[in-house]
């Protein structure tokens, strides 16, 4: 009996493993944008180089494109999808432009750039309490 | 004087062993995720490591003979072999993972990515154990190691809740993601009670010719060295509490932990989280490669010691070149070295039953330990410490699968 | 003495105290008239894989007939030339004499003194 349910435990445990729920993708998409916005405030404070800063951004970047490509195909039904995606794409937008101005050096572009990022975190954190509250 | 300066051993194997990779990932998940929640199970994994490694050098100074020596001669090839199939696969993954955080440490520094390192770094760390003697190896690693402590002053310079943090000293049950918690926990525990180090330690003790005189410095270095390692991780755990888990920041990559000590130390933080992890690693890389060589050797009774020239001791040689040889493939297409520590330490978790059982039979025997044999309060911790093994064994593969 | 607590395992050293394996097996004599005795000492090879199972001792066998030195027989070491019994065996042979480090030697001559550093070229006490 025991056995049974550990092993109906471990089965659910692969099968949670393979499909995060919508929550869990909004944590990663935040604590991804949460960590361009780290590096970038490291950037502009000159505490991280150059190279591992644009690596960092652009590795931001991808990981956060793989996971809203995961969430809208599958869009959770409390929130606006039309939203969330154009929110999602501008702060994928605005990580993209700061691994760029990284080459160029341009630090005054790159703030108003780690700014509007700012101020998309807290519309996904918005979007994504609403999320988990309804759940 | 001689005796005073063999903290050094101890110093070495806790930097080298306890602070690695796989306590660093861990402890930075732990305090990222769960605030000072999990700090309990780095205490734990301390105290039980700091009476496995006391036993471990307590029998090999007392009867000459390393753990691994003594478990062979006293169950047998068969159990020996079994061991051998356990520990060696575990230990390998976690050097897979050690020169993987090498090379993370080098990418971060220089940019190039961490596969083009592969070859260099181990070529790196086969050279100083071909070349290298015992104790330019423990010296040295130790040395380095201490750069670790920045980990310590960033914690002190970011103010914590001391209060805070001395309850996240006592178990609790977390309310949601419970799955992930518990996991993290067994990955601290499975990083902190590393069975490679007590193969490492009680070899390291007939490297440099303890006896029976070494047995209260022996509890001395245990406690202090161990304890050393288990303050330094709890520092990484409360830094990230402060850095990550406001933020919302879940340590997945290598790149993420990176940024652990640049709010506190804006200027040399990153440089320092670096090189830190770079020495780290480095040491126990050796560690590791020498605890495999020294398994073989020892269980089928080869010539052995890092203080001999190659040619004195081929096999054993031999041993170590190939297993790091073997380390760098993986690395060299691109596998991810943090997925490597964190199911090495789950598997380490796993395994543990398998090293720690046969301590609880070693340490009563009187053929190897006469009047040294353990006393209740050890057989005791041991006894709890076998209980926990088995429930981390059970429950370690199961929460791999739902946590990870 | 316990034979299966005190000798199976332990280590073996040589006249100058030098690591030569471990009992990886030991011989009896069963005569018809005589008391049983422990005749020989075996000493790697097939001996340790034949005690986990009958399948590793055939495969170490075919193994050691296509690299390394390629010893075909088991190398035993007799009874007759243990000095002392304790933490270790204690025998009065040369460890080279009797094969039981012929993989030591083989592995030093082939692999670890053609890599620079060994140590073989100053060093006149290696094999």
């Amino acid at each position: 009996m025991r056995l049974k349910g550990f092993l109906v435990i471990s089965v659910l445990g692969i099968a949670a493993c393979k499909s995060p729920t919508p929550a869990e993708q909004m944590d990663s998409i935040q604590s991804w944008l949460a960590t361009a916005e780290m590096v970038g405030d490291g950037w502009l404070r000159h505490s991280t180089p150059d190279k591992y800063s644009r690596q960092t951004l652009e590795l931001s970047h991808e990981t956060l494109l793989q996971i809203s490509s995961d969430l809208l195909k599958a869009p959770p039904h409390s929130v606006d999808s039309a939203s969330l995606d154009s929110v999602l794409t501008r702060s994928r937008g605005e990580v993209a432009q700061m691994a760029r101005l990284i080459e160029a050096k341009d630090a005054p572009e790159f703030g108003r750039r780690l700014d509007s990022l700012r101020a998309d975190q807290k519309v996904v954190k918005q979007l994504s309490d609403s999320i988990e509250s309804r759940q | 004087m001689k005796k005073v300066l063999q903290i050094t051993l101890g110093i070495v194997t806790s930097v080298g062993g306890f602070l690695e990779i796989g306590s660093v990932t861990t402890a930075a998940q732990a305090g990222a995720s769960f605030g000072y929640k999990l700090l309990w199970a780095i205490l734990l994994g301390t105290i039980c490591l700091i009476f496995l490694v006391e036993m471990s050098g307590r029998l090999a100074a007392v009867s000459k003979h390393t753990v691994v020596e003594a478990m062979r001669g006293r169950f047998g090839f068969p159990f020996f072999f079994v061991v051998l199939i356990g520990i060696v696969l575990v230990a390998f993954l976690v050097l897979v993972a050690e020169l993987g955080g090498i090379g993370l440490s080098l990418q971060i520094l220089t940019g190039i990515g961490f596969p083009w390192w592969a070859v260099p770094v181990s070529f790196a760390v086969w050279i100083l154990m071909w070349k290298g003697t015992f104790s330019l190896i423990e010296n040295g690693a130790s040395m380095l190691g201490l750069v670790t402590i920045s980990f310590v002053v960033a914690a002190v310079k970011l103010h914590p809740d001391w209060g805070g943090a001395a309850h996240g000293l006592v178990p609790s049950f977390p309310a949601d993601q419970k799955a992930k918690y518990w996991f993290v926990a067994v990955s601290i525990l499975g990083a902190s009670i590393s069975p490679y180090l007590m193969y490492f330690y009680s070899s390291g003790a007939i490297e440099d010719e303890w006896d029976e005189t070494y047995v209260p410095i022996n509890r001395v270095i245990a406690t202090f060295g161990m304890s050393l390692g288990g303050f330094l991780s709890m520092a990484v755990l409360i830094v990230a509490a402060l850095v990550f888990h406001p933020k919302g920041i879940d340590i997945q990559k290598f790149e993420q932990a990176s940024l652990l000590l640049t709010p506190a130390l804006p200027k040399w933080g990153f440089f320092l989280f670096a090189t830190s992890m770079l020495f780290a690693c480095l040491g126990a890389a050796l560690e590791i490669s020498l605890a495999i060589a020294y398994f073989f050797a020892q269980g089928f009774g080869w010539n052995w010691s890092e203080d001999l020239t190659p040619s004195r001791d081929a096999r054993f040689c031999f041993t170590y070149t190939i297993i790091i040889m073997l380390a760098a493939v993986p690395l060299l297409f691109g596998v991810d070295p943090i997925k490597v520590t964190i199911i090495s330490m789950a598997l380490t978790s796993a395994t543990l039953p398998l090293a720690i059982v046969p301590f609880l039979f070693l340490m009563n025997d009187p053929i190897y330990l006469g009047e040294h044999r353990n006393g209740w309060v050890s057989n005791t911790v041991v006894a709890i410490i076998v209980l926990i093994s088995f429930v981390l064994a059970v429950i370690s593969i199961p929460l791999e699968i739902m946590g990870g | 003495m316990n034979l299966v607590r005190d000798v199976l395992d332990k280590e073996l050293l040589d006249y100058e105290e030098e690591p030569m394996g471990r009992v990886d097996g030991l011989v009896m004599h069963v005569g018809k008239s005589s008391q049983p005795r422990i005749t020989h000492i075996e000493v790697g090879g097939a001996a340790p894989w034949g005690r986990v199972h009958p399948a590793f001792a055939r495969l170490a066998k075919r193994l050691a007939l296509v690299w390394g030195p390629r010893r075909r027989e088991q190398v035993r070491i007799p009874w007759s030339r243990v000095k002392a019994v304790g933490r270790d065996i204690k025998l009065d042979v040369e460890a080279k004499d009797t094969g039981a480090i012929d993989w030591e030697i083989w592995i030093a001559r082939h692999i670890i003194e053609r890599i620079p550093g060994s140590g073989s070229e100053e060093a006149d006490d290696g094999y």
